[in-house]
């Protein structure tokens, strides 16, 4: 019972943090998903803080959860008073055809089985499917319910490859319903698993739903979902799909934001919002602080670069998407949580331990060469798909539709491609200054790392090649 | 201006109304490969007893013969193979919170050995007790 209350709590206080960023986005059933879909990543991620900070007692954990509940539903009452009603000018209008019947029918059968796969999956491999269940999430999460206050032993540099430096948002949020449990129970794990899993398909549509439409949200969600291999690694319970999720949701917000902006709308607080989602990337696992620096780089040089354009034309004025304090005051909170464990538990990554070598390794062509072969290879095969890689019919139906009907590249929609480049840039280095055999480490990795990158790729191909109600260019989209 | 889209309306081209049958009939492809690769529910209950069978219930008698928590050490197959990696992996997750290191440098070593027979023990090791099924405790005599 007590679990289920909590499981409720954290929805909530997911909910309540999410309605608190949210103002003047159409009031509609997307609009309602995303809601809830950005809700149980950000409700996962506050309790995990709230284990960090409380620790192993029931009763203080059970009071913690109300109080942060209570908390943030005092700010949302008084928050709300304050905001206009929604408007539904966002809307955008929907021909229902027989072809847009058809592919809702597809998105059925393709959640359907991607629902199914993932219960047996789960069910049959309760404490996942591979070792980093076990040898890392789970692990930590044992170590934080079992060893009380010397939970930081098993952080320890003794336990070779169980990577002590990665951060703790699914072994906190494990622990912290285990603690409320009395007892270990792998439905938390697995469940936390497919909540990220299906939360990141219901962020991908229904924003996708949102900016472009219901055939772009149906396509994305079919690509999402039909990819084998982001279904099988949710519900292994590795983190790289809880990763994918921030991702996704920072991106999503932000395009939100700028869609606002594009009708005058003042919504900082989507802005907050993915701040806090890509804060919390980086409390999930370390890949989450590149993909973080990279969207801050990726910014500040798109800025950069469009204020000198827009000063050398005529009747320049600041742009309102010019702020970014907003992106940051979300983002600190859990920064600070991520710079305290970083700094008093974890010990030093391994993989930037060997530096006598880097510079031997980082020019050599062999190197290079095997690193952008795997590249090359997993394109076409991090999904596991069966015959025809989604890759390459992305590829294939960007260049069909014909560039009529693709969209231009908002300022957001630019930020966020250099992101995913920049972001498969540090992949490609670390690839080239890794300490392990390159191969192996190619081989074990690389697809998972492709695949926490691949909901965000999907969602700017969406943008690309769906048409607006209205076709926008750049300028259209917040650029001026 | 631009003129006004809408989905697969009658102002698309054609191209734009087959080119996302395309794309979807090519995305279930892949979710028949998602059905046909998911467990069977009769295989359901076997699969997912096998990692307790490796950590929980298999180190679950040498789990009351051990200290709470510390540091113990590890003796088993030396070699980094997938497999002995992964024993070493089990070993360490069946027995948390107590430290496993892979060093005989302990006063109490766990030897693991679930798929063949121990070699010989190492001077410096004294069996303790052996649990079957290739988990042993042994006392290590120059311990650090």
């Amino acid at each position: 019972m007590l679990v289920i209350v909590a499981a409720l709590l954290c929805l909530g206080s997911g909910f309540l943090t999410v309605r608190l960023g949210w103002r003047a986005v159409s009031p509609s059933l997307a609009s309602i998903l995303l809601q809830l879909s950005l809700a149980v990543g950000f409700g996962l991620g506050i309790f995990s803080i709230v284990f960090l900070a409380v620790g192993v007692s029931v009763l203080k954990l059970s009071l913690a959860d109300l109080l942060v509940f209570f908390c943030l539903l005092a700010f949302y009452v008084v928050f709300r008073r304050s905001v206009p009603p929604e408007s539904k000018q966002d809307a955008l209008p929907v021909t229902d055809s027989w072809c847009l019947r058809l592919l809702t029918a597809v998105f059925a059968i393709a959640s359907a089985c991607a629902i199914y796969a993932a219960i047996m999956r789960a069910l049959a491999h309760p404490h996942g499917d591979g070792w980093d269940a076990f040898a890392i999430w789970n692990l930590h999460a044992r170590f934080l319910f079992l060893a009380g206050p010397n939970w930081r032993e098993g952080f320890s540099p003794l336990i070779p490859w169980s990577h002590p430096d990665y951060p703790l948002l699914i072994p906190a949020v494990i622990a912290h319903f285990w603690t409320l449990l009395g007892h270990e129970s792998q439905v938390v794990p697995a469940a936390v698993g497919l909540l990220f899993t299906f939360s990141t398909a219901g962020v991908l549509t229904s924003s996708l739903h949102i900016l472009r439409g219901r055939a772009a949200a149906l396509l994305g969600g079919l690509a999402l979902l039909c990819t084998p291999a982001f279904i099988e690694i949710g519900t292994w319970q590795y983190a790289d799909i809880p990763l994918s999720f921030f991702f996704l949701g920072a991106a999503s917000l932000l395009c939100l934001h700028e869609k606002g902006q594009g009708h005058r709308q003042n919504n900082s607080g989507l802005l907050v919002l993915a701040g806090l989602s890509a804060a919390f990337a980086t409390w999930t696992k370390n890949e989450g602080l590149l993909f973080f620096c990279s969207l801050i780089a990726a910014r500040v040089i798109v800025l950069f670069r469009d204020k000198r354009k827009s000063h050398e034309s005529p009747g320049h004025r600041e742009s309102r998407q010019d702020r970014f304090l907003p992106f940051l005051l979300g983002a600190i909170p859990v920064l600070l949580v991520v710079l305290y464990f970083k700094r008093t538990v974890a010990p030093p990554n391994e993989l930037f331990t060997d530096a006598n070598h880097t510079l031997h390794k980082l020019l050599s062509g062999a190197r290079y060469w095997a690193v952008i072969q795997w590249f090359v290879k997993q394109f076409f095969r991090f999904g596991h798909w069966l015959w025809i890689p989604i890759t390459l019919v992305m590829v294939g139906y960007y260049f069909a539709i014909g560039s009529e009907n693709r969209s231009l590249p908002s300022r957001q929609g630019r930020i966020l491609r250099l992101t995913l480049l920049f972001t498969l840039a540090g992949y490609f280095v670390i690839y080239l200054n890794t300490p392990y055999e390159i191969y192996w480490h190619l081989r074990f990795s690389l697809n998972r790392l492709f695949l926490q990158l691949w909901p965000t790729a999907i969602f700017l191909f969406s943008l690309a090649v769906s048409p607006h109600g209205k076709r926008h260019t750049a300028s259209q989209l917040g650029a001026e | 201006m631009q003129p006004d889209f809408t989905y697969f309306g009658r102002m698309h081209p054609r191209r734009v109304t087959i080119c996302p049958i395309l794309f979807a009939s090519c995305c279930l492809l892949s979710s028949a490969r998602l059905v046909l690769q998911a467990p069977r529910p009769r295989d359901v209950k076997a699969s997912a007893e096998k990692i307790p069978r490796q950590s929980d219930l298999r180190f679950a008698e040498l789990r009351k013969n051990l200290p709470a928590r510390g540091v113990v050490g590890y003796w088993g197959d030396s070699a980094l193979t997938p497999p002995a990696v992964g024993a070493y992996y089990l070993t360490q997750y069946a027995l948390a919170p107590l430290v496993v290191e892979r060093s005989l440098k302990h006063p109490l070593v766990v030897g693991n050995f679930p798929d063949s027979a121990a070699p010989p023990v190492p001077a410096n090791l004294r069996l303790v007790k052996d649990f079957g099924d290739g988990v042993f405790l042994f006392a290590a005599e120059d311990a650090r």
